[in-house]
C-alpha cells in the first residue's frame, strides 16, 4: 500500500522501489475491461461476504434484543457499563502505546539496516526476521512469553539462578498486566513496520540528499523540508494499520491472560460464548464501537494523509 | 413434522437394506412405535434401541474426549449400538450448546445436537426457552437431582481441589485460606476465566463457602474479597492453567474439578508429580446435567444414550473417569461399584462435607460473581 501511495503521487513516481534506476517506462497493454473485472472480482466477493455483510449484521444486531425486537439497551449498556468503558479504555491505550512504540522503534531499525553502513547480509537477515515474526502472534506467542518472562519462565529462573529473587514471586512483577501484554505485542508490530517502511525507505534517493547539500542543507533540512514530507504518509498510515492490528488482536490476549486483562475483543468473546455470561446483542453492540473507532482512525488517517500529500506537490 | 418423515423414510432405508426377513421381523415387532415422542415417559430398550438404529445417528456436542471419559463412553457406546456419532464442537461452554439448538430450530441437519450436557445453572434457561424435552431414564428413580418433570437430570459431579506441582509446591496446602500465604506467591490460579467459565466461577464461591462455613448467604461476596486478597498479596496467576502450565510450572496451584486434575496426574505421571489436595472446607461440587434437545432430528438415539449414560455401566464409565457418578450412592448401596475404581479417587471422607447447590442459588451466585469481579478483585 505504501509503494503504491509513493508511485501516484507524481513527482515521486522514481522512488517506488519497483521503477528501478533507468528502468524502461511501462507500457500498459491494452485489454478487454471484462478481464479487467473478473480479475477483481474475488477480492469484492470477498471483501462484501467478509468485511461488508459481516459489518451490517453486527450494525443491525446490535439494535435487536434476544427476541428479534429492535431496542437501545445493547448501545446504552456497551456505553455506559463500566467494565466495558475500562476495556475500551485499555484497549485503546495499548493499541495506541503499541502503534507508537512499534512505529518508533520499528522505524529507527528499519532506517539502521537500510540507510546505515551495515552489511548487506544484516539486511537480508532482518527483513526475513521481520517476515517471520510480523506473522508470530496468538497461542505460539503467548505461549513463548510466558515460557520466557511468566513467573517459571526462562529468562525468569535465570534472573533468579544469578540475584537469588525471583521476579514475580519475590518482586512483585508481573508481565500479567497491560504492559506486559504490551511488551507481548510489540513483537510482531515493530517488525511489520520494518517491512511496511523498508521500501519507502528504499525510496528516498540519495540524489535527493547530496541536492539538499549543495543547496546548504543540513541533515535537519534534510529530514525537515525532503525526507519527511516524503515519508510522513506511510508512517501515519503504519501506524493506523499497527493501531488496529493491537487493537482487533484477540487469540494473543486470550491465551495469554484470559479475560483477566480487560480489551474489548475478550469482553466481546465473554458475551458470545463461554459458560457464564451470554448476550450476543450486548457483544454486537461492543464490536459495533470498535467498527466506529476504526472508521473514525481510518477517516483521520485520510484527513492527515491528504494534508501531507500536499507538500509533495 | 419433519421427525416423522426422517423416521420412516429412514427406516425404510434401513429395512431395505437388513433384508426382507428383518423387514418381516420389524413389522411383526411392533415397528409402527417408532413415532414422534409426546411423553416423557420410560421407552422400553429394545424399542429405543430399534428405532434409534433406524435413525441410524447421534449428534452429540460439547464432550471433549478427556473430560470424566467421554472418549471411551462415545466409543462404547457407539460400537454397542452400531451408531454414528457426529460430534459437534466438544469445547463449546454451556451457552454455546444451547445457542446451537436455538439457531438449528427447523434445521434437521448435521448442525443440530441432540443431546447436551450442561452446567447445572443453565438448566432454568434451556426450560424457560423450550430447548429441551422432557424424558425419565430407566434409572430415573435412583438419580438424586433433576427436573421433576423429565426436562434436565444430573449426571455426574465433580469437587473443587487444588492440583499441585510438587517440583514447585514445597507444602501442600490444607484448606482455602492456606492458599493466601507468602509462600504461594505467584503460584495460584483457576482452571477458566470467570468471565467465561462455570468452573471459576465455582472457583471464586467455593472459596466463599469456605469462609461462611458452608452457608450460601454472602459467599459469593466472600469468594470474590478472598480472591481479592489473593491478587493483592500477588499470590494469583492470572493466567488459564492447563496440563501443560501446570507441568511447566508457571501455574503450579491450579483449582480445579478433581476429575480433571486425576486425568492430569495420569498424562503427566509423575514428571512433575502431582499433588491433589480435597479442601477441608467449601467443598464444592459441581454437578452437570443432561438434556435432550426440544428439536431433536434423531429423538430416539438420543434417548437411548441416556439410557445407556443413565445405566450402572454408563455411570461406571464417569467413575472410571475420576467424576463422581450422580447415581454413586445408590450403586454403592447395591454393591456395583468395583473396588478398584472406587480406590483410584480421594477417600470418600474427603468429600463428607461436599455442598450441592440448588439451581437459583447457582445462578443468584453466578450473576453477583461475575458482575463484581472486575470491580472487587481488580478494583476497576
Amino acid at each position: 500500500m505504501t509503494v503504491d501511495r509513493l508511485s501516484v503521487q507524481g513527482s515521486v513516481v522514481d522512488a517506488a522501489p519497483s521503477g528501478k534506476k533507468g528502468g524502461a517506462p511501462r507500457a500498459r497493454p491494452p485489454r478487454s475491461r471484462l478481464i479487467d473485472w473478473l480479475a477483481v472480482g474475488p477480492f469484492f466477493l470477498f471483501a462484501l461476504l467478509f468485511i461488508f455483510l459481516p459489518s451490517l449484521q453486527i450494525f443491525i444486531r446490535s439494535f435487536q434484543d434476544r427476541e428479534g425486537h429492535f431496542t437501545f439497551d445493547n448501545i446504552v449498556t456497551a456505553a455506559t457499563g463500566v467494565d466495558f468503558v475500562n476495556a475500551y479504555q485499555a484497549s485503546l491505550s495499548i493499541s495506541l502505546i503499541t502503534a507508537v512504540g512499534g512505529a518508533a522503534f520499528g522505524f529507527l531499525l528499519a532506517y539502521a539496516v537500510i540507510m546505515g553502513g551495515l552489511p548487506r547480509a544484516l539486511r537480508t537477515f532482518m527483513m526475513t526476521f521481520s517476515g517471520v515474526a510480523s506473522n508470530f502472534a496468538g497461542v505460539p506467542l503467548a505461549f513463548a512469553f510466558i515460557a520466557t518472562m511468566g513467573t517459571a519462565g526462562l529468562i525468569t529462573r535465570l534472573f533468579e539462578a544469578i540475584t537469588g529473587l525471583n521476579p514475580q514471586r519475590d518482586l512483585g512483577f508481573s508481565i500479567y498486566t497491560i504492559w506486559g501484554l504490551s511488551i507481548v505485542y510489540m513483537y510482531f508490530q515493530f517488525p511489520l513496520m520494518v517491512l511496511v517502511m523498508a521500501p519507502a525507505l528504499d525510496g528516498l534517493r540519495r540524489e535527493w540528499r547530496e541536492a539538499c547539500e549543495n543547496l546548504g542543507g543540513r541533515t535537519y533540512h534534510f529530514w525537515r523540508y525532503v525526507a519527511l514530507p516524503i515519508l510522513l504518509p506511510s508512517l501515519l498510515g503504519t501506524t493506523i494499520l499497527l493501531f488496529g492490528n493491537a487493537f482487533g488482536a484477540y487469540a494473543t490476549a486470550y491465551a495469554f491472560s484470559g479475560s483477566f486483562i480487560n480489551l474489548v475483543p475478550i469482553v466481546i468473546g465473554a458475551q458470545i460464548k463461554g459458560d457464564v455470561l451470554y448476550n450476543p446483542g450486548l457483544g454486537n453492540a461492543l464490536a459495533l464501537g470498535m467498527i466506529v473507532i476504526m472508521a473514525l482512525c481510518m477517516t483521520g488517517y485520510g484527513l492527515l494523509q491528504r494534508r501531507s500529500a500536499r507538500w509533495l506537490r | 413434522m419433519p421427525n416423522r418423515r426422517l423416521t420412516r423414510r429412514d427406516f425404510l432405508k434401513f429395512s431395505a437394506a437388513a433384508g426382507g426377513s428383518a423387514l418381516l421381523a420389524a413389522c411383526g415387532g411392533g415397528a409402527a412405535t417408532c413415532d414422534p415422542i409426546t411423553s416423557a415417559d420410560t421407552i422400553a430398550l429394545d424399542t429405543l434401541t430399534e428405532c434409534a438404529t433406524a435413525e441410524g445417528q447421534l449428534t452429540t456436542i460439547a464432550l471433549p474426549h478427556d473430560w470424566a471419559n467421554y472418549g471411551e463412553i462415545i466409543e462404547t457406546f457407539k460400537t454397542r449400538y452400531s451408531l454414528t456419532i457426529n460430534e459437534l464442537d466438544p469445547n463449546a461452554g454451556s451457552a454455546e450448546e444451547l445457542e446451537a439448538i436455538r439457531a438449528n430450530r427447523d434445521n434437521p441437519g448435521p448442525q443440530a445436537p441432540d443431546v447436551i450436557d450442561i452446567g447445572i445453572g443453565r438448566t432454568v434457561t434451556a426450560m424457560e426457552d423450550g430447548l429441551v424435552a422432557a424424558y425419565k431414564v430407566a434409572t430415573w428413580d435412583s438419580i438424586p437431582m433433576k427436573d421433576p418433570d423429565g426436562y434436565w437430570w444430573a449426571e455426574y459431579y465433580g469437587a473443587l481441589v487444588f492440583e499441585c506441582n510438587m517440583d514447585i509446591v514445597e507444602t501442600l496446602p490444607v484448606d482455602w485460606e492456606d492458599l493466601l500465604r507468602p509462600e504461594y506467591r505467584g503460584m495460584v490460579a483457576m482452571a477458566g476465566d470467570v468471565l467465561q467459565s462455570n468452573e471459576a466461577v465455582q472457583t471464586v464461591l467455593g472459596a466463599g463457602l469456605s469462609r461462611t462455613s458452608g452457608a450460601f448467604e454472602g459467599a459469593a461476596q466472600a469468594g470474590l474479597e478472598f480472591w481479592a486478597e489473593m491478587n493483592a498479596a500477588g499470590n494469583f496467576v492470572p493466567v488459564i492453567a492447563d496440563v501443560g502450565k501446570i507441568a511447566q510450572g508457571e501455574t503450579p496451584l491450579t483449582v480445579e474439578w478433581d476429575y480433571l486434575a486425576l486425568a492430569n496426574r495420569d498424562t503427566l505421571a509423575g514428571n512433575p508429580e502431582i499433588g491433589i489436595v480435597v479442601p477441608q472446607t467449601g467443598v464444592i461440587t459441581g454437578p452437570y446435567a443432561g438434556g435432550i434437545s426440544a428439536f431433536a432430528p434423531h429423538p430416539y438415539a438420543a434417548r437411548l444414550w441416556w439410557e445407556f449414560v443413565m445405566s450402572d455401566e454408563g455411570q461406571l464409565l464417569y467413575l472410571k473417569g475420576y467424576a463422581h457418578p450422580i447415581r454413586f450412592n445408590d450403586m454403592a448401596a447395591r454393591g456395583v461399584i468395583p473396588e478398584e475404581l472406587a480406590a483410584a479417587l480421594p477417600p470418600a471422607e474427603a468429600y463428607a462435607n461436599a455442598i450441592f447447590l440448588t439451581v437459583p442459588q447457582l445462578q443468584e451466585a453466578n450473576t453477583y460473581i461475575t458482575e463484581n469481579w472486575r470491580r472487587v478483585v481488580f478494583g476497576e
